[in-house]
């Protein structure tokens, strides 16, 4: 598989603050790919320097195997962007707005174009200064899925859409996925990612801290075990995969390392096992195992405790 | 419950109803245009001050200002300037000539400016929602529109004041009509705040606002001309003939015309107050009307979005550039009688070298025409900037659009209107020029004249891109060689500038035609170095970061 997106030790700064601290990303070809990080760990600039309106600092960015700033305007032609934050010109209604920027690229497929309003339930006769944010979102979403292109990059692009919408975009990135185009998707709805995801970066203080499938992810992480035993069982509390160990009588609760439940089980085992339920643990969890020390520092409780 | 009690009866006590909160946001405001407000109150005061200073020299003696009089009084000068009893108090007071020529065209400033901080205030935050975020305060429905003509009102009397006490600087001023002075740009400030008052409720959006506002500046403008021209009542039908009427400086100064302004301005804030109550948050009395559901099929490329968005400014610039050329245009036929007036040493001044005195007029016209063309250009390279700003360019710059088109496209835009303003108001001024001279032969002269300007204009506008490209967050470094370039070209000769300081304005080098001959090598010279410092503007928008919010 080749890689649509390839940044090695990326370093992006803006005056003192280091918004990307050597940053390295992978997406290919074909693969839905999500970004996940809190508010300012470089989600955005990242996308930013991919799509050549930021200009690294250090290390290399590569798109389709070309340089996004140098050939950043015939880059473009391949791909389309759906901002955080969406704009509008205020004296340009939804429906001009989509054909312009279809236009700039080309064209427009006005079936494509026309279907995808009704979708996601836009009236294109209103003008840019009356929408909602939702609505702003919509009109940025219609003109990028109505293009013909090879990578989608979109940076949150359902804040502000209600659930019926959002599952309509949901939709809409199934759809692109299954004809193959690559997708680079930044949200902080972990639902969303879950679902729509088969890889996932996880974006801290400008560094990749975690990237791979959710199954690759879930094996380095804990999974959450409740059991019922048949008779006591010893020394579950001294392996070193355990935690947060509870027993009442037959009964025992903990998390384990996913690299640790191969013994822990085998361990249940020669106690007896009258029940087991095994709950993986969910992104949101994965998630905020990262953040533990921040969220910690805040007085948070990290999610992956009890 | 006993605190909930409490807590409603402080609100009700400690407030007004509808108005509460008034006083906490009247600080909240005056804090937020401090810088807003400093600006204005330095440039009009600055302005009145520099002027006042300069004027009792330029005609010194009664004898002067009595000949000068004979001139101004035609029906195009007057309606320049204001009405006929001033001219008679021309030679017993030189203030009451400087109320004159000052009073249409100062308080026309101050009308721009409560025009620009009552929509800020009201409608514009209201369009952003941030007024939803203080409306959910304890604060009353009427609170932020009472605040801001709060506002309004009392930096209008300080400025006033200001205004006034500057003019005593005039050995003519008398206090009286200095505070007079004063006063009627109090009242013009209180009636265009009062009547943008009212626009903001009827409009749903800020530029609507703002554009009904200026519709009634200019029909008063428009009134005050016409009824001056024409000596009848029409001049009562403007806020600015208001304040001409009251005759400060002159015996017959007149205090009725303030007391006009402050009735109808009460009526305008009533009506204000009665229509912010009925109407709905967010919404004006105008409902938005639904746009087109497809693009027209010119709105294709980079360019012709970028025209798109910008073409107001080029409306503005033709419509400023004709009414400007044809007020100086009806004026170049008298510019001969005006000079029998004057004195032996003034007619040696514009004697020099052989040129007819409606020679050196044209010259001086079309160097002010120039100016003011040049900042339409300007404008249109803020507003790429402001694109930016505004995230909007976000989504070209996605785009397979490269740097040379978004911001680039704004350049040629910025240079076409520019060029077309200035060609506009030059064939207005020539055409207007002959017809009140009453010779063609004068128009091949008029239309060079203005025309020989061009490159220079280029290379302003061409600065203000290079600015955009290699210091964009400097908006004010866009305008700084503007306003260099006007005071030399404007106040140089008479605040006798050296020749070094002069010469770096590109004005300075465009041939005084028809007073000097055309000499073509500094044109192509200037046009040269636009185009250079347009390679240089490029090469910055290419390799800058974009800054999107």
């Amino acid at each position: 598989m080749t890689a649509v997106i390839r940044t090695e030790n990326l370093v992006k700064r803006f005056g003192h603050v280091t918004a990307l601290d050597e940053l390295d990303l992978e997406v290919a070809e074909g693969q839905t790919h999500g970004f996940l990080g809190p508010n300012g760990a470089g989600k955005s600039t990242t996308i930013r320097v991919l799509l050549g309106m930021l200009r690294a600092d250090g290390g290399t960015a590569r798109l389709f195997g070309s340089d996004p700033w140098s050939e950043a305007a015939e880059l473009h032609r391949r791909l389309a962007y759906v901002p955080g934050d969406v704009a509008l010109w205020p004296g340009l209604t939804g429906g001009e707005t989509i054909d312009v920027l279809g236009r700039l690229r080309g064209g427009i497929d006005k079936r494509k174009r026309d279907e995808l309003l009704e979708r996601f339930d836009l009236d294109p006769r209103k003008k840019g200064r009356s929408y909602s944010k939702g609505n702003r979102q919509k009109v940025a979403l219609v003109a990028a899925f109505a293009a013909d292109v090879d990578l989608l990059l979109l940076d949150e692009p359902t804040s502000g859409l209600d659930p019926l919408m959002a599952a309509v975009f949901n939709e809409c990135v199934r759809e692109v996925a299954a004809q193959g185009k690559t997708v680079l998707l930044s949200s902080h709805v972990m639902s969303e990612v879950e679902q729509l995801c088969d890889r996932v970066s996880i974006i801290r203080k400008g560094v990749i801290v975690e990237s791979g499938t959710l199954t690759e992810m879930r094996h380095f992480t804990r999974s959450q075990i409740h059991a019922v035993l048949k008779n006591p069982v010893r020394g579950l509390g001294d392996h070193e995969g355990v935690h947060d160990l509870r027993t009442e009588g037959l009964e025992v609760r903990f998390h384990v390392d996913g690299t640790a439940l191969d013994d822990v089980l085998a361990q249940l085992a020669v106690a007896g096992i009258a029940s087991l339920t095994c709950e993986p643990p969910s992104l949101e969890q994965m998630f905020l195992r990262y953040y533990g020390d921040e969220l910690a520092a805040k007085g948070v409780d990290n999610g992956n405790g009890d | 419950m006993a605190t909930a009690t409490t807590a409603r009866s402080t609100l009700r006590e400690g407030s007004l109803g509808t108005l509460a909160g008034t006083g906490k946001l009247l600080r909240f405001q005056a804090r937020r245009t401090r810088v807003y407000l400093t600006g204005w109150f330095a440039g009009m005061i600055g302005g009145t001050l520099a002027i006042a200073a300069a004027f009792p020299d330029m005609y010194a003696t009664p004898d002067e200002r009595a000949q000068f009089a004979t001139t101004v009084d035609t029906p195009a000068m007057r309606s320049m300037t204001g009405p006929a009893e001033y001219i008679d108090a021309y030679a017993q007071s030189g203030a009451a000539m400087f109320a004159h020529q000052m009073i249409l065209w100062s308080t026309l400033v101050v009308a721009v400016m409560y025009i620009l901080l009552i929509t800020r205030l009201t409608r514009a935050d209201e369009e952003t929602s941030r007024l939803e975020v203080i409306r959910s305060q304890p604060v009353g429905r009427r609170a932020d529109l009472a605040a801001a003509m709060l506002l309004a009102s009392i930096s209008a009397v300080a400025l006033g004041l200001l205004i006034g006490l500057s003019t005593l600087v005039m050995e003519d001023a008398d206090f009286t009509g200095a505070m007079l002075y004063g006063l009627l740009h109090t009242a013009v400030a209180v009636t265009f705040a009062a009547i943008t008052a009212v626009t903001a409720q009827i409009a749903g959006y800020s530029s609507t606002s703002n554009a009904l506002a200026f519709g009634a500046l200019a029909f008063g403008v428009l009134m005050s001309m016409v009824g001056n021209a024409q000596e009848n009542a029409a001049v009562w039908l403007s806020p600015f003939g208001w304040a001409q009427e009251t005759l400060a400086f002159t015996p017959e100064q007149n205090w009725v015309p303030i007391v006009v302004a402050a009735v109808v301005s009460a009526v305008l804030i009533w009506l204000a107050f009665a229509l912010v109550a009925r109407r709905d948050f967010g919404q004006g009395l105008m409902a938005a009307r639904p746009g087109p559901a497809t693009a027209r099929a010119g709105l294709r490329s980079i360019g012709s979005l970028s025209f798109r968005l910008s073409r107001g400014l080029l409306w503005a610039g033709i419509i400023t550039m004709v009414l400007l050329g044809a007020a100086y245009g009806s004026i170049v036929g008298g510019a001969d009688d005006m000079f029998e007036t004057l004195s032996e040493t003034q007619r040696q001044i514009f004697e020099q070298e052989g040129a007819s005195i409606t020679e050196g007029f044209v010259v001086t016209i079309s160097l002010i025409s120039a100016f003011t063309a040049t900042i339409f250009g300007l404008l249109v390279i803020g507003r790429a900037r402001k694109e930016e700003t505004g995230g909007r360019g976000e989504l070209l710059a996605a785009a397979p659009v490269p740097r040379s088109g978004w911001p680039g496209s704004y350049l040629p835009i910025a240079l076409v209107t520019a060029t077309v303003a200035s060609v506009v108001g030059t064939v207005s001024l020539a055409l207007t020029g002959v017809g009140s001279m009453g010779e063609w032969s004068y128009f091949d002269e008029m239309l060079i004249g203005g025309l020989v300007h061009l490159p220079a204009i280029w290379i302003m506008v061409a600065l203000a891109f290079a600015c955009l490209g290699w210091l964009p967050r400097a908006g004010w470094l866009r305008w700084l060689p503007w306003a260099y370039v006007f005071i030399a070209g404007y106040f140089g000769p008479i605040l006798e500038f050296p020749d070094a300081m002069l010469s770096v304005s590109p004005y300075e080098h465009v041939p005084s035609y028809p007073v000097e001959d055309l000499d073509w090598l500094p044109l192509v010279v200037l046009t040269v170095i636009a185009a250079a410092i347009t390679a240089i503007g490029y090469m910055g928008v290419r390799r800058r970061n974009l800054q999107f919010s």
